[in-house]
């Protein structure tokens, strides 16, 4: 196994480096680590989640100093309970598929991950039910005080089924208070979920290379969709 | 003035480096780690242990191995070898990792999917759900990445018929004598209809140094 170098090996060779192309590589390395700072930060997103109890005191995620982000909208949200206990009650979303782009200036990132998740539902005490949820999780970040944050994060299903019928058979709507309808679950977090008579959708897209070029603004969510634009009619 | 700023440059520039490979390698090591969990390879799976006295593994309610008792749990807890139609598999996702300022350790967190298949006597092996979350610190020694501390804190194990809700059968172990050399369990709750969920193991933090907190068994979420 490749020992790793010796700090003081390493500080001799980097020494004799000329400034600027030190400066170069400490820029790429900077990028590299905010990916690795941006899995943790999404990571632990996903552990409160399974966390629900409402009100405790967490670590602040999202980017509650940018003017964008609806602090109160959020706080609020937090409040409310959307099941009359915890017991029983399960969300396990753990990530995969990451892809991240960090803007050049390495205060913006842009991001998808995928979810293959689990989850068990009890609303009035009555025995769960077992849900198989998967998704997809297009979302934005920004640097506030030198440490990166969530500016948004959007679940969009692919699958929420009970796990007995499968997601062919079942597709279980977003548990919220009031109870959404069909057709608001489908506005809401179902709007790109799996239906056995349409054709799937090509979203979220992934950011590419070029996305800080072509959607400069950190919270133009427009790259989500951007392969819409290139859909015929008849979903090929 | 400018030989200072560079020279400061110089060794920013060579810690981010240590501490990406780092990363790598971390992900690297307990990812070939759980492959060869999965392969039924037990002498594999304990190259990846620190030989220290105070290592310790711990999996589910199974009790805490320490030091050299984790060669008799790693024999004890695992098949060594594939026999026909056994399996498991298990995978992992969501990393969280931070690797101590004085590069020497690290801890680590990975949500993990997992499926299984238990023989059984006289007919067709049953079908299982694993799935867990991986609580891990690691120790630079001898030039790589070791696993100091483990702990794998199930989420559910059920039948795949059943699922996770029904089926509550195999969430704790079956009350017959635990390992001699087993310590008492820290923490196992598994999901259950009537089970409370709660963020344990906390995630890890970034830290100066290791300090022995037990900071999987962290309360605040901070």
């Amino acid at each position: 196994m490749k020992k790793r170098k010796a700090f003081e090996q390493l500080l001799q060779e980097l020494r004799g480096l000329p400034p600027d192309k030190l400066a170069d590589w400490e820029r790429r390395l900077d990028l590299q680590l905010s990916v690795w700072e941006i899995r943790n930060l999404r990571g632990i997103f996903y552990r409160y989640h399974d966390d629900q109890h409402i009100g405790q005191k967490r670590r602040e995620l999202y980017a509650d100093e940018h003017p964008g982000v609806d602090m109160k909208a959020i706080r609020r949200a937090r409040l409310l309970p959307v099941v009359d206990s915890l017991e029983g009650n399960t969300l396990i979303h753990p990530l995969l598929t990451p892809i991240i782009r960090v803007n050049r200036e390495n205060d913006k990132a842009r991001a998808v991950f995928t979810s293959f998740g689990y989850e068990g539902l009890s609303i009035h005490r009555e025995p769960p039910m077992a849900i198989w949820s998967m998704g997809y999780i297009p979302g934005g970040h920004i640097r506030q005080n030198g440490e990166w944050r969530i500016l948004y994060g959007e679940w969009q299903r692919t699958v929420k089924a009970d796990r007995e019928k499968g997601w062919v058979h079942d597709m279980q709507r977003s548990n919220c208070r009031p109870k959404l309808t069909k057709e608001e679950d489908r506005k809401y977090l179902g709007q790109y979920a799996y239906r056995k008579e349409e054709s799937r959708k090509p979203v979220p897209a992934y950011p590419d290379e070029n996305t800080w070029e072509e959607y400069p603004d950190e919270m133009d969510t427009a790259w989500i969709h951007r392969n819409l634009e290139d859909r015929r009619d008849d979903g090929v | 003035m400018e030989n200072e700023v560079m020279q400061e440059q110089a060794k920013r520039v060579a810690d981010k480096i240590l501490r990406l490979e780092a990363y790598t390698e971390i992900q690297n090591n307990m990812g070939s780690c759980v492959l060869s969990y999965n392969y039924r390879r037990p002498e594999e799976v304990l190259s990846f242990f620190s030989s220290r006295e105070d290592a310790t593994l711990e999996i589910a309610d199974e009790g805490v191995f320490r030091g050299k008792d984790i060669r008799e749990a790693i024999t004890y807890l695992m098949p060594s070898t594939c026999e026909p139609g056994e399996l498991m598999d298990i995978q992992l996702a969501s990393p969280i990792i931070e690797v101590a300022e004085d590069l020497e350790t690290a801890r680590a967190q990975w949500v993990c999917p997992g499926i299984g298949a238990l023989p059984r006597e006289g007919e067709a092996p049953q079908a299982i759900w694993n799935w867990g979350v991986i609580g891990a610190d690691f120790i630079y020694e001898h030039g790589s990445w070791k696993i100091w501390h483990f702990h794998w804190f199930r989420l559910m194990k059920c039948d795949y018929q059943k699922g996770w809700v029904q089926d509550t059968s195999l969430e704790n172990r079956p009350n017959i004598p635990v390992h001699p050399l087993a310590e008492e369990s820290t923490y196992h709750n598994p999901y259950t209809p009537y089970s409370i969920r709660e963020c344990i193991p906390m995630y890890p933090r970034p830290y100066k140094t290791w300090d022995g907190e037990d900071w999987m068994l962290k309360k605040k979420k901070e």
